[in-house]
């Protein structure tokens, strides 16, 4: 059998949001196919729970808030040469505008946009993300392709981290460092099970309805996703988003 | 924390009501400005002033004001 394309053999590959959700399946997802993961995020005992459970060895554990700067700045000096980065943190809040206070604003777009803009700054500028290096960022569905009512800031800052990523992805072609985003709908995470408990069951029946390929997505399909944009197989891909929803943009 | 205290951040809510025309007796889901969005401005008032998570369903369940405060009160 011919060499996958996919593999991810011999690559060093940063996530955020290690410790939960999708960034731990991204984590678990691409181990398997041969990453060697650094793991990122507040909690060391979740993030050690989420090492134990990956495939190969030389993983590393980096317990950080992403959006404490001055930690983040003193951090990237010590981590080794990347092949590739996965900016999972995030955070999802209902806050209509009518509620959305100032600090809540801040708060959401510090962990969704701001932080994974300066720690990706950061690393480019150590010269920490080598040449051919793949830079993935989490978005949504929700704010690059549609709006729902109550998540405002949420979209706000997932739209942004879109628009940034296509500029990333120009200013860093020439030395072969591509930026993608990829877009999922509603994937069935922590985070998810803790949003969905202040919508009713009925919203939640009726939402699914709008997924052609029916139920929310599971954290493997955004982690499938993830380990084509981190490999070789997707070397001619820049400044794109791969939506990741069941259709539901479709119409 | 009080029931006119919820009262009065409950009433502040809303945009076409005259201000002490909510009371622990009204039935909110029967105001005439009462839709999905208003019932997302109370979940999301009272997960920021009191920190608790209500759902939904709590308040499609609950009828008067008094009713939806004992939840959050408990």
């Amino acid at each position: 059998m011919p060499e996958s394309p996919f593999n991810l053999q011999e690559k060093t590959i940063l996530i955020t949001g290690a410790s939960s959700g999708i960034g731990k399946q991204i984590a678990i997802s691409i181990a398997s196919m041969g990453a060697k993961v650094i793991l990122v995020a507040r909690n060391t005992e979740k993030l050690t729970n989420v090492k134990e459970l990956l495939d190969g060895a030389g993983h590393i554990v980096l317990s950080l808030d992403i959006t404490d700067e001055i930690a983040i700045a003193a951090a990237v000096d010590k981590i080794p040469p990347l092949d590739g980065i996965v900016h999972a943190a995030g955070i999802l809040k209902l806050a209509p505008i009518k509620i959305l206070d100032f600090n809540q604003l801040k708060q959401i777009t510090e962990t969704n946009y701001l932080a994974p803009v300066n720690l990706t700054r950061l690393l480019l500028n150590k010269k920490k993300i080598q040449s051919a290096a793949s830079v993935v960022f989490l978005t949504s569905v929700n704010g690059v392709y549609t709006a729902v009512k109550g998540f405002g800031a949420y979209a706000g800052s997932k739209s942004a981290l879109n628009s940034i990523s296509k500029v990333m992805a120009l200013e860093y072609a020439s030395r072969k460092i591509r930026f993608n985003t990829i877009a999922p709908g509603m994937i069935k995470t922590e985070m998810y099970h803790e949003m969905i408990k202040q919508v009713s069951d009925e919203s939640v029946k009726e939402d699914k309805l709008k997924y052609p390929l029916g139920d929310y997505g599971e954290p493997e399909d955004v982690a499938n996703a993830a380990i084509f944009l981190l490999s070789a197989a997707s070397k001619w891909i820049t400044g794109t988003t791969l939506v990741v929803d069941g259709g539901l943009t479709i119409i | 924390m009080g029931i006119q205290e919820f009262i009065t951040k409950f009433e502040q809510q809303l945009e076409d009501v005259e201000p002490g025309t909510i009371t622990a007796a009204t039935n909110y889901r029967e105001l005439e400005e009462w839709d999905s969005m208003t019932s997302l401005v109370i979940i999301a008032m009272v997960d920021r002033e009191y920190n608790k998570q209500i759902s939904g369903n709590d308040i499609m369940n609950a009828a008067t004001v008094e009713e939806l405060y004992n939840i959050i009160a408990k």
